[in-house]
C-alpha cells in the first residue's frame, strides 16, 4: 500500500471514528449548531420588566443541565436529552443558568455590572443554585422571602426560580428551567414558606 | 534487507498512518468549531402578556384599585428589554355581576416596581354591596397585539365580593417548634420503584420531585400518584394494598378523587405546543379519557358537575369536564368563574394579602360567611380551604427566612374552635397546592425526607 493511500486510510477511519464519538458523547449537538461565543454587551441599567421580558423569551425552549443557550422558536429543539448530563448540548439553561442571564450578570463574580448576554449566547455563568442560595458573589444578596416581589428568586441547595407574579391564594408563579422534562416555563410554587428555600435578589434593579 | 532499513520503512509507513490519523481528528474538531462559531440570533416573536392579582374579596371601607403588569417582546433582539413596554389599557367595570360596563382607562405609575398600570374605581362600584365585576384589555403600541385579562373577557370577567361582617381571627406571633403530633403515619414509603415505593422523577443529582399528590378515598385509604413510576398507589390501615398503572406523562400533576372513585389528574406541562392535560381514570386506574386544559392550570378539585380546575392567569376555576362530557378550551374560558364551586353548590373564595388570609362561604345571594386571618407571622400560601358544616377547615402556612410550619384552624360562627400547627418537611417537590386534605374529621398531610414520603393523620375534635 503507498503512503498515500495509507494516510487516506488512515484518515478515513479516524475521521468516522472521531465525529462518531462526538455525536454519540454529546447527543444533539445543539449547542455546537446554533451558539456563539460573543461578548456580552454592557448595558448601564436593567428593570424587572426588562428581565421578566428576557426571560419570557426562553420560554418553552427547553432544559439542559450545565446549559444557557436557546432560541426563540417555543420548541425544545433537543428534546429527551439523558438526565443528569450536562454534556448533552441541548438547547435550554438550567436554573441557576437561567437566572445568570435573565439577571443579566458578569462573569466575574466580584463584579456587579449588566450584562446583556443574548439568547443564543452559551454561557452558564459561574453560578450553581446553591451559590445563589447563599448570596455568593457581589450582585446576589439575600433577601427576607416576606419582601420578594417579582423578578426576585428563591433558591435552595439544587434548584432556584424567579417571581413571575404571586397569586392571589400566596402561592407564587415562577420563572424557572425545572428538569428536561418541564423544559423553561412559568407555574405555580410554594416555595416562599419552604424552609429550604432563601431568598435572593439581583442587586442594583432600575424601576419599574 | 538489514535489520536498519526494515526499521526505516516501518517508520516511514507508521508515520504515515499517523498523519491520516491525526488529520482525520483535527477535521473533525474544525468542521465542529466552525459551526459553533457560526453567530445566529435571528429576530424573536413579539408577543404582549399581563398580570393581575385579582381583589377577589375586599374589606369595609377599603380603597379599591386595580393593578396590572404588561410585558411586550417587540419582536427584534434584546436590545431593547429595558424600555417600558407602550401600551394602552382599558378596564371594563361594573357593580355586580351584570349589566353594562364601565370603560375606564388604566393610567400608568411608574413609581412603583409591581402593578405599573392602574385604575381607581369610583366609590359607587367599589362600596357596592353586590361587589363588582370587571375585565381589562392592552394593546401594544409597537406592535398592535393585543391581550385580555381574564381571557374570557366579558363572558367571564373578575368577579369581587365584599366580605361584609367578618369574623376576626388575630394569629399573634407565631411559636415555632410546637406542632402537634401526628396521630398516625398512614403511608410511609421510601423512594424507588418497588411495589410499596415512590418513585424520584430525576433522581437524586438534580432537584428532587415525586410523590405529586394524594387524596383519601372515603374509607380512609390514601392514594398517593407516583408519577415518576406512573402509577396510582394504594395505602390501606398503612400498608400498601395495591399498585395500579396509570397513563400519564410522568411529570409533577394535582389529583383529586370523586366521591364515585373516579380519579382526576391534572399534568402541568404538555407535550410541545399543546396544553396540559386533565386525565380521568376510574378506581381500578383504567382510563376514562383526557381534556386539555387552557391557560397555566395548576389545582382539580371535584365541584358540583365535575372536575374544576384553576387557571392561574386568572385565579378562575373552570369546568373541564361536564358529567361525562369534556369541556372545549373556549368553553372552559368562557364558564371560568372567581371562587372555587363546591359540590353542595356554594363557592369558597379565598385571598392572602399582605399578613392577611380572607376566606369566604358564598351562595347565590354572595357571602354567606366571612373570616378574617391576621397573623403577626408572615403568611405565605393558603394550603387548604374546605367547608365543614357552617364552618371550614383553613391551613396556611407561616414562615420566617429559615422556618416553615403550618397553621391549621377550624373555623365557624364563633371564630376557632380548634388550632394547632403542623411541620412542614417537603424535601421533594409535588404540585403546589397538594400538601393537604381532608377527609370525614380527619385531616391528612403529604410530607417527605431524603428516605422517602409519608402521609400523617390529625383527627380533628368533633364540634
Amino acid at each position: 500500500m503507498s503512503s498515500a493511500r495509507r494516510f487516506l486510510v488512515a484518515f478515513a477511519i479516524a475521521f468516522a471514528v472521531a465525529g462518531a464519538g462526538t455525536a454519540s458523547a454529546y447527543h444533539t449537538q445543539w449547542i455546537a449548531q446554533n451558539c456563539n461565543w460573543a461578548a456580552p454587551t454592557p448595558t448601564s441599567y436593567i428593570t424587572r420588566d426588562g428581565s421578566i421580558t428576557v426571560a419570557l423569551y426562553a420560554r418553552h425552549e427547553g432544559y439542559q443541565w450545565g446549559g444557557g443557550c436557546w432560541n426563540d422558536n417555543n420548541v425544545d429543539d433537543s428534546p429527551g436529552d439523558p438526565k443528569s448530563d450536562p454534556n448533552t448540548g441541548g438547547e435550554g439553561p438550567d436554573c441557576s443558568g437561567f437566572t445568570f442571564k435573565v439577571w443579566r450578570e458578569a462573569v466575574d463574580t466580584s463584579s456587579t455590572a449588566f450584562h446583556q448576554w443574548w439568547r443564543l449566547r452559551h454561557i452558564h455563568g459561574p453560578y450553581r443554585a446553591v451559590h445563589f442560595r447563599d448570596a455568593v458573589g457581589a450582585p446576589n444578596y439575600p433577601l427576607s422571602k416576606s419582601a420578594a416581589i417579582k423578578m426576585d428568586a428563591y433558591a435552595k441547595e439544587s434548584h432556584i426560580g424567579m417571581i413571575y407574579v404571586t397569586n392571589a391564594d400566596g402561592t407564587d408563579q415562577i420563572i424557572e428551567a425545572l428538569g428536561e422534562a418541564y423544559g423553561t416555563n412559568i407555574w405555580t410554587r410554594a416555595y416562599r414558606g419552604n424552609s429550604l428555600y432563601s431568598g435572593v435578589r439581583r442587586l442594583g434593579w432600575s424601576q419599574p | 534487507m538489514d535489520g536498519t532499513r526494515v526499521s526505516r520503512v516501518r517508520l516511514g509507513r507508521l508515520s504515515g498512518v499517523i498523519a491520516g490519523v491525526l488529520a482525520g481528528i483535527a477535521a473533525v474538531v474544525l468542521a465542529g468549531t466552525a459551526v459553533a462559531h457560526r453567530i445566529v440570533e435571528p429576530a424573536s416573536a413579539p408577543f404582549i402578556e399581563a398580570t393581575h392579582v385579582p381583589p377577589l374579596l375586599t374589606a369595609r371601607g377599603e380603597e379599591v384599585e386595580l393593578r396590572y403588569d404588561v410585558y411586550c417582546g417587540n419582536g427584534e433582539a434584546e436590545a431593547d428589554v429595558d424600555t417600558p413596554c407602550a401600551a394602552d389599557g382599558v378596564v371594563f367595570v361594573r357593580a355586580g355581576d351584570a349589566g353594562p360596563f364601565r370603560e375606564m382607562a388604566l393610567r400608568e405609575d411608574r413609581s412603583t416596581a409591581e402593578g405599573r398600570f392602574v385604575a381607581a374605581l369610583p366609590d359607587d362600584i367599589a362600596r357596592s354591596a353586590s361587589g363588582f365585576s370587571y375585565h381589562a384589555r392592552f394593546q401594544s403600541d409597537q406592535t398592535g397585539l393585543t391581550t385580555g385579562v381574564p381571557a374570557g373577557g366579558a363572558d367571564a370577567p373578575q368577579r369581587s365580593l365584599p366580605l361584609g361582617r367578618s369574623i376576626e381571627v388575630a394569629l399573634g406571633a407565631h411559636e415555632f417548634g410546637r406542632a402537634r403530633e401526628t396521630d398516625a403515619r398512614v403511608v410511609e414509603a421510601a423512594w424507588g420503584t418497588g411495589s410499596a415505593e415512590v418513585g424520584l422523577e430525576q433522581g437524586r443529582n438534580l432537584t428532587p420531585l415525586g410523590g405529586s399528590a394524594f387524596d383519601v378515598e372515603a374509607d380512609g385509604t390514601v392514594v398517593v400518584l407516583d408519577e415518576a413510576n406512573k402509577r396510582l398507589l394504594r395505602w390501606r390501615d398503612g400498608r400498601a394494598v395495591e399498585a395500579l398503572p396509570v397513563t400519564v406523562n410522568g411529570t409533577l400533576a394535582d389529583m383529586t378523587i370523586d366521591d364515585d372513585g373516579t380519579v382526576y389528574v391534572l399534568e402541568t406541562t404538555a407535550s410541545q405546543g399543546l396544553n396540559p392535560l386533565l386525565r380521568v381514570f376510574d378506581r381500578q386506574g383504567v382510563a376514562q379519557g383526557a381534556t386539555a386544559v387552557a391557560g397555566r392550570p395548576s389545582q382539580v378539585r371535584v365541584g358540583p358537575a365535575g372536575p374544576v380546575v384553576l387557571q392561574s392567569q386568572s385565579a378562575q376555576w373552570m369546568p373541564a369536564v361536564v358529567g361525562e362530557r369534556p369541556v372545549a378550551m373556549s368553553e372552559q374560558v368562557g364558564a371560568a368563574r372567581s371562587g372555587r364551586p363546591l359540590p353542595d353548590g356554594r363557592k369558597v373564595v379565598i385571598l392572602r394579602t399582605g399578613d392577611q388570609v380572607r376566606v369566604a362561604l358564598v351562595g347565590n345571594a354572595g357571602v354567606l360567611r366571612s373570616w378574617i386571618v391576621h397573623s403577626e407571622t408572615p403568611v405565605a400560601e393558603v394550603q387548604l380551604a374546605e367547608p365543614r358544616g357552617t364552618g371550614i377547615v383553613l391551613v396556611t402556612r407561616v414562615f420566617t427566612d429559615d422556618r416553615g410550619e403550618y397553621v391549621v384552624l377550624v373555623l365557624d360562627r364563633r371564630g376557632v374552635t380548634q388550632r394547632f400547627s403542623v411541620g412542614s418537611v417537603e424535601w421533594a417537590e409535588t404540585a403546589p397546592l397538594s400538601r393537604f386534605r381532608l377527609r370525614g374529621g380527619s385531616l391528612y398531610q403529604l410530607g417527605s425526607t431524603p428516605a422517602g414520603l409519608f402521609v400523617d393523620r390529625f383527627d380533628l375534635e368533633v364540634n
